[in-house]
C-alpha cells in the first residue's frame, strides 16, 4: 500500500469578496500517493497555478483542508506557524528553465536548501554532487547558471529540487523552455526519480505529448479539478 | 550557509564597486569639508600662535585686530611698559597686499613687526630674519618667491631674505613680514598727490606713527586677566587674553563660515543617503524573481534582509574607504589648508555606516513584500 502524500479536501480559493468574487480553485478533492507522477493539465487562467501554491503552502486556501505527509497544513486556517519550514523539508520546486539563482554556481544553488535546513556543509555538498553525478552535470559544479545550457539548467533545478530529501515535487512546465528530445528525457528523469525517490511528483504541463508518462492527470477548468 | 550578499556583489563586482567608488566621491567631498573647517580654525591661529602674547591690546571697542579693524598710536607702547606687569610690548600692524608676480598679483596678509627687536614672530624655514629697517621681506613658501627676488610695495622695492612655510591668515592668505616702519607707511602713508590735496584742503594727513594692535608679554607671576583689567582700566583701550581673542577669531571670524560648511555637509551626508538608498532599493528591484525563489525553496526573512543589509553596509564601507583615499589625495591641492583629522573620519564612518543601515530599510521593505508565488509561472 503506496502512503499518502498529499491529501486535498474541499480546498478553495476564493480571491475578493462579494459580487466581484473570483473562485479560482471550487472544492478540490484528490488525493496524490509516494511515486505517483500526475499531471496538472488545463488552460491558462483556470486555477493551476493557485491550486499549486496551496498545495507549495505558498498561498493561504479560503476553506478546506489540506494535509502533506500526514502532517495537517490547512484546516479552515493555517495549522503551522511557519510554512517556510515546510517548503524547505517536505517540498522541492522545478520552475520554468532560467530559475536557478544567478549569483550562485551549480554546486551552490543545490545546497543552499540543505544548508537552510541546517545540514553541514560537507554533507550538503556531498548530497548535491551524488545528485549533480545522477543527473548527469557533475561536470558543472563550479559553473554559474549563465554557463549552462537550457537542458542542464534544468537539470540542477531538478538536484536542487531534491536536495532537501522531499516528499513532495511540485513542478510548473518544467520543460516549457526545452526542444522535444530534452524535454521528454526531463520527463523520464521526474518519472524515474518519484518511483525510486517515493516523491509525489505534480507537473503543471500544457504538453499533451508527454501525458503518456503520468500515472494521472488532473483536470483544472473554471476552477474545478477532475480526474481524466 | 552560504553569504549571498557576498556572492551577489562578486557576481556583479564591477557594477558594485564602482557605484560605491561614486558614492565615495560624495564622502571624500565630506570629509575635505570637514577638513576645511578644521584649516579653517586652524590658519586662524598660526598668525596669533606664532605671534602668541599674553595679552593683545587693541583699539577700544573693537574686536581687533583679526575680527575688526584697530588704530592705536604707536606711542602708546610707552604708556604700556610702564605697567610693571608688562615685561615687553611689540607694536603690530596687520594688512592685506596685492604683491605683483609676473602678469598678476598675490593676495598676501603682511605683519609689520619691529624687526630689530629679538621679537620673532615667524618660523623662518631658510634664509634669515630682517637685520635692517629698509627693504627686506619675509614671504611664505606659498607666494613662490624664493631668497633674493625683489618685490616691488608701495614705493619701495623689497629683497626676500626669510622664507617661512605654512604662514597664513585667517582668510588662508600666505604671509608677509615687514619692518614696522616700511609696514606704516605701506598702510597709513598716502601719496604725495593726496599729502598735496589734503594740505591745499587745510586738513591733516594720518600720522603713519599709528599701529593696529600691541602684543604683550607679562612678567612671571602676573595673571593676564587682572592685568588685562587694569590696562582697561587706564588706557581706555580693548585688552584681550590670548584665549579671548582665540575665541574671537573663532566664534566672530569663522562662525559663519562654519556654520556655512556645516550646512554643505549635512546636505551632502543626506544626498548620499538617498543615493545609498536608491541604489541598494534599485539593486533589490533587481533581484525579485531571485528573492522571490529563495523564499519559495523557504529562506527566511532573516536570510533576505541579512543578505541586503550586508550589501548596504558593504557598500558604506567601500564607499567610505573610496572617499578617504579621494580626500587624503586631494586635500595638498586645494588652495586653503585641508586638515584631515582621524577622529573626524572615524566619526564619519560611523556616521556613514547608519546611513547604509537606514539607507537598505526601503530595499529590506520591499524585498519581503515579494510574493513568493512570482517565482512560478515563468
Amino acid at each position: 500500500m503506496k502512503k499518502r502524500i498529499i491529501s486535498v479536501e474541499n480546498l478553495s480559493k476564493t480571491y475578493g469578496e462579494g459580487e466581484s468574487a473570483v473562485h479560482a480553485i471550487k472544492e478540490a478533492t484528490f488525493e496524490i500517493y509516494a511515486g505517483e507522477t500526475v499531471a496538472l493539465l488545463g488552460p491558462s487562467g483556470s486555477g493551476k497555478t493557485t491550486l499549486i501554491t496551496m498545495i507549495g503552502c505558498i498561498t493561504e486556501p479560503s476553506s478546506g483542508k489540506l494535509t502533506l505527509d500526514s502532517e495537517l497544513m490547512y484546516d479552515q486556517k493555517w495549522q503551522i506557524s511557519d510554512t517556510r519550514r515546510i517548503r524547505r523539508e517536505k517540498i522541492g520546486f522545478i520552475f520554468q528553465a532560467h530559475n536557478l539563482i544567478p549569483f550562485l554556481n551549480v554546486l551552490e544553488n543545490v545546497t543552499i536548501v540543505p544548508l537552510m535546513n541546517g545540514v553541514k556543509k560537507a554533507q550538503a555538498d556531498q548530497k548535491a554532487q551524488e545528485l549533480l553525478d545522477y543527473l548527469g552535470v557533475e561536470d558543472k559544479l563550479t559553473k554559474m547558471p549563465s554557463q549552462l545550457s537550457g537542458g542542464q539548467s534544468q537539470r540542477v533545478a531538478i538536484a536542487r529540487s531534491l536536495a532537501n530529501n522531499p516528499k513532495i515535487i511540485l513542478a510548473d512546465e518544467p520543460t516549457a523552455a526545452l526542444d522535444g528530445e530534452r524535454a521528454l528525457s526531463v520527463m523520464q528523469l521526474l518519472r524515474k526519480l518519484a518511483q525510486e525517490q517515493e516523491v509525489a511528483i505534480i507537473i503543471v504541463t500544457h504538453d499533451e505529448r508527454m501525458l503518456p508518462l503520468f500515472d494521472r492527470i488532473l483536470r483544472v477548468e473554471d476552477g474545478i479539478v477532475k480526474e481524466a | 550557509m552560504i553569504n549571498l550578499a557576498q556572492r551577489d556583489i562578486a557576481h556583479s563586482l564591477g557594477k558594485f564597486i564602482t557605484t560605491a567608488l561614486g558614492v565615495g566621491m560624495l564622502i571624500g567631498v565630506v570629509l575635505v569639508m570637514i577638513g576645511i573647517y578644521r584649516g579653517m580654525v586652524h590658519d586662524a591661529m598660526i598668525v596669533p600662535n606664532s605671534i602668541a602674547p599674553d595679552l593683545w591690546v587693541v583699539q577700544k571697542d573693537t574686536l581687533g585686530p583679526f575680527a575688526e579693524s584697530s588704530r592705536l598710536h604707536e606711542d602708546l607702547k610707552y604708556s604700556l611698559k610702564g605697567f610693571a606687569s608688562v615685561k615687553e610690548v611689540h607694536p603690530l600692524t596687520f594688512q592685506s597686499l596685492q604683491i605683483p608676480k609676473g602678469d598678476k598679483p598675490i593676495r598676501v596678509y603682511a605683519l609689520g613687526y619691529e624687526a630689530l627687536s629679538k621679537f620673532t614672530p615667524f618660523t623662518l624655514v631658510q634664509g634669515r630674519p630682517i637685520n635692517i629697517r629698509t627693504q627686506e621681506i619675509i614671504v611664505d613658501t606659498k607666494t613662490g618667491f624664493i631668497l633674493g627676488d625683489k618685490i616691488s610695495l608701495g614705493r619701495n622695492t623689497y629683497t626676500v631674505v626669510g622664507l617661512t612655510h605654512k604662514a597664513v591668515s585667517s582668510g588662508g592668505d600666505p604671509m608677509v613680514y615687514l619692518d614696522l616702519h616700511e609696514a606704516q607707511e605701506l598702510q597709513f602713508l598716502f601719496s604725495n598727490e593726496q599729502i598735496r590735496n589734503d594740505r591745499a584742503r587745510g586738513a591733516q594727513s594720518v600720522a603713519t606713527a599709528t599701529v593696529n594692535a600691541f602684543a604683550l608679554t607679562l612678567s612671571p607671576g602676573f595673571d593676564p586677566k587682572t592685568v588685562a583689567q587694569e590696562i582697561h582700566r587706564w588706557k581706555h583701550q580693548e585688552v584681550y587674553t590670548q584665549k579671548e581673542q582665540s575665541d574671537i577669531l573663532t566664534k566672530n571670524l569663522i562662525e559663519r563660515s562654519a556654520k556655512q560648511i556645516g550646512m554643505f555637509t549635512m546636505i551632502l551626508l543626506i544626498v548620499s543617503s538617498v543615493i545609498i538608498s536608491l541604489i541598494i532599493y534599485t539593486m533589490t528591484m533587481g533581484k525579485i524573481k531571485e528573492i522571490a525563489i529563495l523564499k519559495l525553496i523557504g529562506a527566511s526573512n532573516f536570510l533576505i534582509t541579512k543578505m541586503i543589509a550586508q550589501q548596504s553596509v558593504l557598500m558604506g564601507i567601500i564607499a567610505f574607504i573610496g572617499g578617504a583615499i579621494f580626500a587624503n589625495a586631494s586635500a595638498n591641492h586645494f588652495p586653503k589648508t585641508v586638515i584631515l583629522i582621524p577622529t573626524d573620519e572615524l566619526k564619519l564612518f560611523v556616521v556613514v555606516m547608519v546611513i547604509s543601515i537606514l539607507a537598505s530599510l526601503g530595499g529590506i521593505r520591499s524585498a519581503l513584500r515579494i510574493d513568493p508565488a512570482s517565482a512560478i509561472g515563468g
